[in-house]
């Protein structure tokens, strides 16, 4: 197990105050924020933040990574000696933002068993219902159409005989019905942290996510496709074959279509109650005018068809 | 549990969520949010003979307004007002999204 350098997550010097380790804190919750960050690792980096935070913001937990910690260096393989924390009152309260479970090994090893305890003042007869956890399922917009199942590997702390915690990791298989769509959520219950006292545990809720797909945008059920035609296609109207995530569709192109112009087909999205739809955004291709019999059609049609695309539609040339 | 069974798990379909099941999925005390529901911060929630019922979008309201809440020291309003926020770029974001535009 590495050690990790609380003090050096948050930029802030040993001697720091719960001020500004509180302002260091804050700055880099900004920096880091999901919503906002363009941060490749944005993610990982907020979770290393909220960590230190947990631990240098409580002058308890403070105190006691501060007498372990005393000559390690960042990286340098780490095992706290027996007992190490005793000595050291914790109470339960204190930050811990969501939850600790998304928490390294290092934090685990040391302070997992304040979250494994219930609290002290509460009295031997304490029940209280298990912590919900979370996880995404990254799913292919094919499984909505089908159900698939998916391996999901979670880390959870575990508590031994010597009341010590480690995270171990624990691999569950999920079946996820056809007709998800992202954004929803799937509860299952009773995977989450377990209950104190007899109690229930909590549940586990999967955020559902598609993986980007090479031809379709989709938006909950819907699905979007840039349908590409040739100009004869749009101008006279065509039958044109679409391949769908599950199967093919012939759609009707009526006569005059232009691009930008959308064509919805009802309920040939995700599947549901109600289906999504399928929307056509046509987007008109030219050939190119290359070849010497392209370059002659295309001038046949600029002698005889007296077509001025800005008169057709004024609204749109300012120049 | 043996590591091959497969669970099936069930879709939490949106208007058909608890108080409890918001608070739970977002680690917060059921008090918090009904506090929070009586300061106007969720104006999408319904109460349905005296039982709130809210839709799955209410769990990332909720997560964010707590997270603006105990990282910021923010209130509750403010909070509210940044998910409102947050909100109104999702929705710009997912038109993007479906122009191909992103």
């Amino acid at each position: 197990m590495e050690f990790k350098d609380y003090y050096k997550t948050l930029g802030v010097t040993r001697e720091a105050t719960a001020d500004e380790i509180k302002k260091a804190f804050r700055r880099l919750a900004r920096k880091y924020h999901p919503d906002i960050s363009k941060e490749p690792d944005a993610e990982a980096r907020m979770k290393e933040v909220n960590e230190a935070y947990t631990v240098l913001f409580d002058a308890e937990k403070r105190a006691a990574y501060d007498q372990l910690g005393r000559g390690h260096r960042p990286g340098q393989d780490f095992r706290p000696p027996p007992d190490w924390d005793s000595g050291f009152e914790y109470s339960t309260h204190g930050y811990s933002p969501g939850g600790t479970a998304d928490f390294s090994d290092f934090f685990a090893e040391l302070f997992g068993r304040m979250g494994a305890q219930p609290p002290h003042d509460r009295g031997a007869g304490f029940r209280a219902r298990g912590e919900d956890h979370r996880a995404k399922v990254l799913l292919d917009l094919e499984d909505a159409f089908t159900g698939a199942t998916r391996q999901i590997s979670l880390r959870v702390p575990r508590q031994d005989s010597q009341g010590h915690v480690h995270i171990e990791t624990r691999t569950l298989n999920v079946k996820i019905p056809r007709g998800v769509h992202a954004g929803q959520i799937i509860r299952l219950a009773g995977q989450g942290a377990p209950g104190h006292g007899n109690a229930a545990a909590g549940d586990l809720l999967l955020d559902v996510h598609f993986k980007p797909h090479p031809r379709f945008r989709v938006d909950g059920r819907d699905l979007h496709f840039t349908l590409r035609v040739a100009p004869w296609e749009a101008a006279l109207g065509a039958v044109i074959a679409v391949d769908l995530p599950q199967g093919k569709l012939k759609v009707r192109i009526p006569e005059g279509a232009q691009s930008g112009r959308q064509l919805r087909v009802r309920g040939r999205g995700i599947p549901g109650e109600p289906p999504g739809d399928l929307l056509l955004d046509i987007l008109v291709v030219l050939p190119s005018a290359e070849s010497p019999h392209a370059r002659v059609l295309y001038e046949t049609m600029a002698r005889e068809l007296a077509f001025d695309p800005r008169r057709e539609a004024p609204e749109n040339n300012h120049g | 549990m043996d590591e091959t069974d497969i669970l099936i798990g069930s879709v939490m379909e949106d208007a058909w969520l608890t108080l409890e099941q918001i608070a739970a999925a977002c680690t917060a005390d059921p008090e918090w949010l009904a506090q929070r529901l009586d300061e106007g911060c969720f104006p999408n929630a319904e109460s349905v003979a005296g039982v709130w019922r809210f839709s799955t979008g209410a769990i990332l309201r909720a997560r964010r307004m707590r997270q603006f809440e105990r990282d910021f020291d923010a209130a509750p309003e403010l909070a509210a007002l940044i998910a409102d926020l947050l909100e109104e770029s999702d929705a710009l974001r997912a038109r993007l999204h479906r122009a191909g535009l992103d």
